[in-house]
C-alpha cells in the first residue's frame, strides 16, 4: 500500500499567490534595487569556535557514520527498521537542508567522510601535522571546476531515485564508504581538500545554498584583513590547518566554497574572524560573482529540486509507464526514469537560456553574461522548494527515531505494517496547518529573494529598461507557480 | 542562560523520541501471523515486462533457512487491465558468484487471481526466483530477488576498505620515497655550499 501525504491547504496557497502578485507588481513599481554592501554584525560569541567543540561534534558524527555503514552491512534489509536508511536519508538527508539556513556550510566543518580520510591521510586527530601521508599535488586544470561535483550529484540523485537507494540500507553503506574512499584518495594526492572543493556533491550543493544563509565566517574588522600580511587564515599557523579551499578572508564574499572548519578562526593571530549574523540574500543579490561552471550547477541545481517533488507525485508513475510503453522499456523502468531526469533538466535549462536571449537581444548584452549574472535567481527558487518539501518528509518520516536507536540493526524486526505507516501519518512533529504556514513563507522568500536578485542584477549589468529583464520575472513567476503546484498535490511517502 | 538552553535541548529532544507502539495488523497481533495469513509482513517488488504489470510478494518478507514461506505473483496486462490466467513456473536460483545451480519449485495456475507458490530453502543466502510464462506466443522470464536468513555481503565492502588501505599504502611509500630524495638533495646542496 502506498501512503501519501496531502498536499497544501487552500488557504496557504492562495496567501502565497496574494503575496507573489503583491511582490510581482511592486517589482513593477520599484524595478531596482539600491547598492546593497554586505555588514557583518559580530552577535555569535566565541563558544562556537572553540576547538574542543569542533572536536568532540567531528568525532560524534564520526562515531554515527561508522555505525550507519556497520548497520547497512550487517543490520536489517528492511529500510524503515534499519539506522543506515532512516539516518541517512530520513534525518541527515532531509534535515540538512534546514541546517544551512540557520549555520551555513557548518555541515562540512563535521562531515565524517571528510573527518575520517583527514584522519587516516594527516595521521593526527586535530591540530597540524608535520609531516603527512598527502603527495601534496596540484589540481589539475581541468577538474578545478563545479562540474565533477555537479556530475556526481545526478547520479546521486539518479542512485537515489532511480535505483531506490534510499530503501537500500546495504548500498547506502556501500555509498557512504565510497565517499570516504573518494575523499581519502583526493587528500592523499592532492593540495588542501580538492574533493571538499570540487567533487563533493553535497558540500557543493551546501555551498551554493549556504550564499541564502544568516550566518556566514567573516571579518570582525575588515581593515585588519586589509592590512593583514602573513595571510595565517591562507597558509595556516605552525599549529593550525590553512584553509582547505584556498580562501583568504579579507577578500570572502560569498559561501559558496567556505567549509566552516574554523581553521582561520584559530589560526588569525588578531583573533578577527568569527561567526555573523548577515542579511540571508546578501549574496545572491550582489556579493557572489557568477561563474559559468557555477551558474550551471544553480540551474541544474533547481531542475534536481523540481524532479525530486515530481517523482513524489502520484501520476509520476503512471507517466513513467506511458513513457516506457513508448520506448519499449521494462524491468526497473531505468531507461524512461533516466530519460525524465535529463528530460527535466533540458526543459529547465532550454526555458533559462530562451529567456536570457531574449533579454540578450533586447539589451544587447552578452548572452553568456546575463547567463551566469542571472542564474543566482534559481538559488533562491530552489532553496525554498527544497526546504518546503523536505519539510513535509521530516515531519511525518523522521518519527520513531527512538526505535530505531534502540535497535539501530533492526534485529529481528519487521517491515512497518499498515498500522504503523497510519501512526506514522497522523502523529506528525507539528500540525499540519503550521507545516501549511512554514510551506508558504518558505515559498514566498522564495520569490521575494528572486526578484530582489533581478533588481539588484539588472543594475549591475546596466539594464534600465523594464522589458529588458520582464523574461526574468516570468521565469521567477513560471517556477514559483510550478513548484506551488507541486506542493498542492499529494506527495508518496517514502518508506 | 545555559540551563535554559539546556532545557531547550532536552525538550527538542524528548518531542522527536515517539512513544512505543504495538505491532498489530488489524486487530491482530504480528506473533501469530505466517506465511498463508491474510496479511502478514511481506516484501513487495512491481515491475513491467512486455504487455504485464507484475507484481511479486514474499511472506514472510526475509524468510529464515527451513522455515516456509510463500511468493505471490500477480500480473495484469497492460492492454486490458485483465490478469493473465495461464500457468507459471517458478525456479530457484542460488545468486552468489560461480553458482549456477537451479531447481524448479513448481508449477501454479491462477487462484483468486493469484500466483502462489509455496518454497522452503535450508541455507541461508541470496536467491534468484524466476517466474517463466507464456503470453500470446511471446515468452516471458522474470527474475526476482529472496533472501534467505542474513547472508554475509562483505565483497564490495572489503574491495573498498582495501582500496581505501592499499592508497595510504602506496601514497606513503611515495612520500617516504620523495622525503628521502629531499635529503640526499639536500646534503648534496649542503656539501657544495662548502
Amino acid at each position: 500500500m502506498i501512503m501519501t501525504h496531502p498536499g497544501l491547504a487552500e488557504w496557504a496557497l492562495f496567501t502565497v499567490y496574494f503575496a507573489v502578485m503583491t511582490i510581482g507588481t511592486w517589482f513593477l513599481w520599484q524595478p531596482h534595487g539600491k547598492q546593497k554592501t554586505q555588514t557583518n554584525n559580530r552577535v555569535i560569541g566565541s563558544f562556537v569556535q572553540q576547538p574542543w567543540l569542533l572536536f568532540i561534534s567531528r568525532v560524534l558524527f564520526a562515531v554515527l557514520f561508522l555505525l550507519i555503514i556497520y548497520a547497512g552491512l550487517f543490520g536489517t534489509p528492511i529500510a524503515e527498521r534499519n539506522i543506515a536508511t532512516v539516518l541517512t536519508w530520513n534525518l541527515w538527508w532531509a534535515g540538512l537542508i534546514f541546517s544551512i539556513f540557520f549555520l551555513g556550510s557548518a555541515w562540512c566543518a563535521v562531515c565524517p567522510w571528510d573527518a575520517l580520510a583527514g584522519w587516516l591521510v594527516r595521521r593526527r586527530l586535530f591540530k597540524r601535522s608535520k609531516v603527512n601521508n598527502s603527495l601534496n599535488l596540484s589540481v589539475p586544470k581541468w577538474l578545478r571546476s563545479v562540474w565533477p561535483a555537479l556530475l556526481f550529484f545526478i547520479g546521486l540523485t539518479w542512485l537515489e531515485l532511480g535505483l531506490g537507494v534510499t530503501l537500500d540500507p546495504y548500498n547506502t553503506a556501500l555509498i557512504s564508504l565510497l565517499m570516504v574512499l573518494l575523499a581519502t584518495v583526493s587528500l592523499s594526492i592532492f593540495k588542501r581538500k580538492a574533493f571538499c572543493q570540487y567533487l563533493c556533491p553535497v558540500g557543493r550543493t551546501v555551498g551554493f545554498y549556504a550564499q541564502l544563509s544568516a550566518t556566514a565566517l567573516r571579518p570582525v574588522d575588515p581593515d585588519l584583513c586589509a592590512d593583514c600580511q602573513t595571510l595565517e587564515c591562507y597558509h595556516g599557523s605552525d599549529d593550525i590547518e590553512p584553509c582547505p579551499t584556498g580562501l583568504v578572508m579579507g577578500t570572502l564574499a560569498q559561501n559558496t566554497y567556505c567549509t566552516s572548519c574554523g581553521n582561520c578562526t584559530q589560526s588569525c593571530p588578531e583573533s578577527n574572524v568569527s561567526w555573523s549574523l548577515r542579511s540571508p540574500s546578501i549574496e545572491a543579490i550582489s556579493s557572489a560573482r557568477p561563474h559559468w561552471d557555477e551558474a550551471w550547477f544553480m540551474l541544474i541545481l533547481l531542475a534536481l529540486t523540481a524532479f525530486h517533488g515530481l517523482t513524489m507525485l502520484s501520476f509520476w508513475e503512471d507517466g513513467m509507464n506511458a513513457l516506457a510503453s513508448y520506448i519499449n522499456d521494462s524491468g526497473q523502468l531505468l531507461l524512461s526514469f533516466s530519460s525524465g531526469l535529463i528530460g527535466i533538466i533540458v526543459l529547465i535549462a532550454v526555458i533559462y537560456s530562451a529567456l536570457i536571449k531574449i533579454i540578450a537581444l533586447l539589451s544587447g548584452k552578452p548572452f553568456k553574461e546575463l547567463f551566469t549574472t542571472f542564474a543566482f535567481i534559481n538559488l533562491p527558487l530552489a532553496f525554498a522548494y527544497h526546504m518546503a518539501h523536505n519539510l513535509n518528509h521530516l515531519i511525518r518520516e523522521g518519527r520513531g527515531l527512538a526505535e530505531i536507536f534502540s535497535n539501530p540493526l533492526g534485529t529481528d524486526a519487521l517491515p512497518l505494517s499498515m498500522m504503523e505507516k497510519h501512526e506514522r501519518q497522523m502523529t506528525m512533529w507539528f500540525s499540519q496547518d503550521l507545516l501549511a504556514a512554514l510551506q508558504a513563507i518558505l515559498m514566498i522568500f522564495g520569490f521575494w529573494v528572486a526578484v530582489q536578485v533581478i533588481r539588484h542584477r539588472s543594475v549591475s549589468l546596466n539594464i534600465t529598461s523594464r522589458s529588458e529583464f520582464l523574461p526574468m520575472l516570468f521565469y521567477a513567476l513560471i517556477i514559483t507557480g510550478f513548484n506551488l503546484w507541486m506542493l498542492t498535490q499529494d506527495m508518496i511517502m517514502r518508506m | 542562560m545555559r540551563i535554559f538552553l539546556f532545557l531547550f535541548i532536552v525538550s527538542m529532544l524528548s518531542a522527536m523520541i515517539s512513544p512505543a507502539y504495538a505491532h498489530h495488523v488489524l486487530g491482530r497481533p504480528s506473533y501469530s501471523l505466517n506465511e498463508d495469513s491474510n496479511t502478514p509482513p511481506s516484501m513487495q517488488i512491481e515491475t513491467r515486462i512486455g504487455n504485464y504489470f507484475v507484481t511479486y510478494m514474499v511472506y514472510p518478507a526475509f524468510p529464515k533457512p527451513g522455515e516456509p514461506g510463500r511468493i505471490n505473483l500477480y500480473a495484469l496486462s497492460i492492454k486490458d487491465n485483465k490478469p493473465f490466467n495461464g500457468k507459471i513456473t517458478f525456479e530457484i536460483s542460488d545468486d552468489s558468484w560461480f553458482s549456477s545451480a537451479t531447481e524448479t519449485i513448481g508449477a501454479q495456475v491462477i487462484d483468486d487471481n493469484v500466483y502462489r507458490q509455496g518454497f522452503v530453502v535450508k541455507n541461508k543466502g541470496d536467491y534468484i526466483i524466476t517466474a517463466r510464462f507464456t503470453a500470446d506466443n511471446e515468452p516471458y522470464v522474470i527474475d526476482f530477488p529472496l533472501r534467505v536468513g542474513v547472508p554475509s555481503q562483505f565483497t564490495l565492502p572489503v574491495i573498498i576498505i582495501g582500496a581505501i588501505l592499499l592508497v595510504l599504502i602506496i601514497v606513503s611509500l611515495l612520500q617516504r620515497k620523495r622525503l628521502q630524495q629531499q635529503r640526499i638533495r639536500d646534503s648534496h646542496s649542503n656539501t657544495t655550499v662548502k
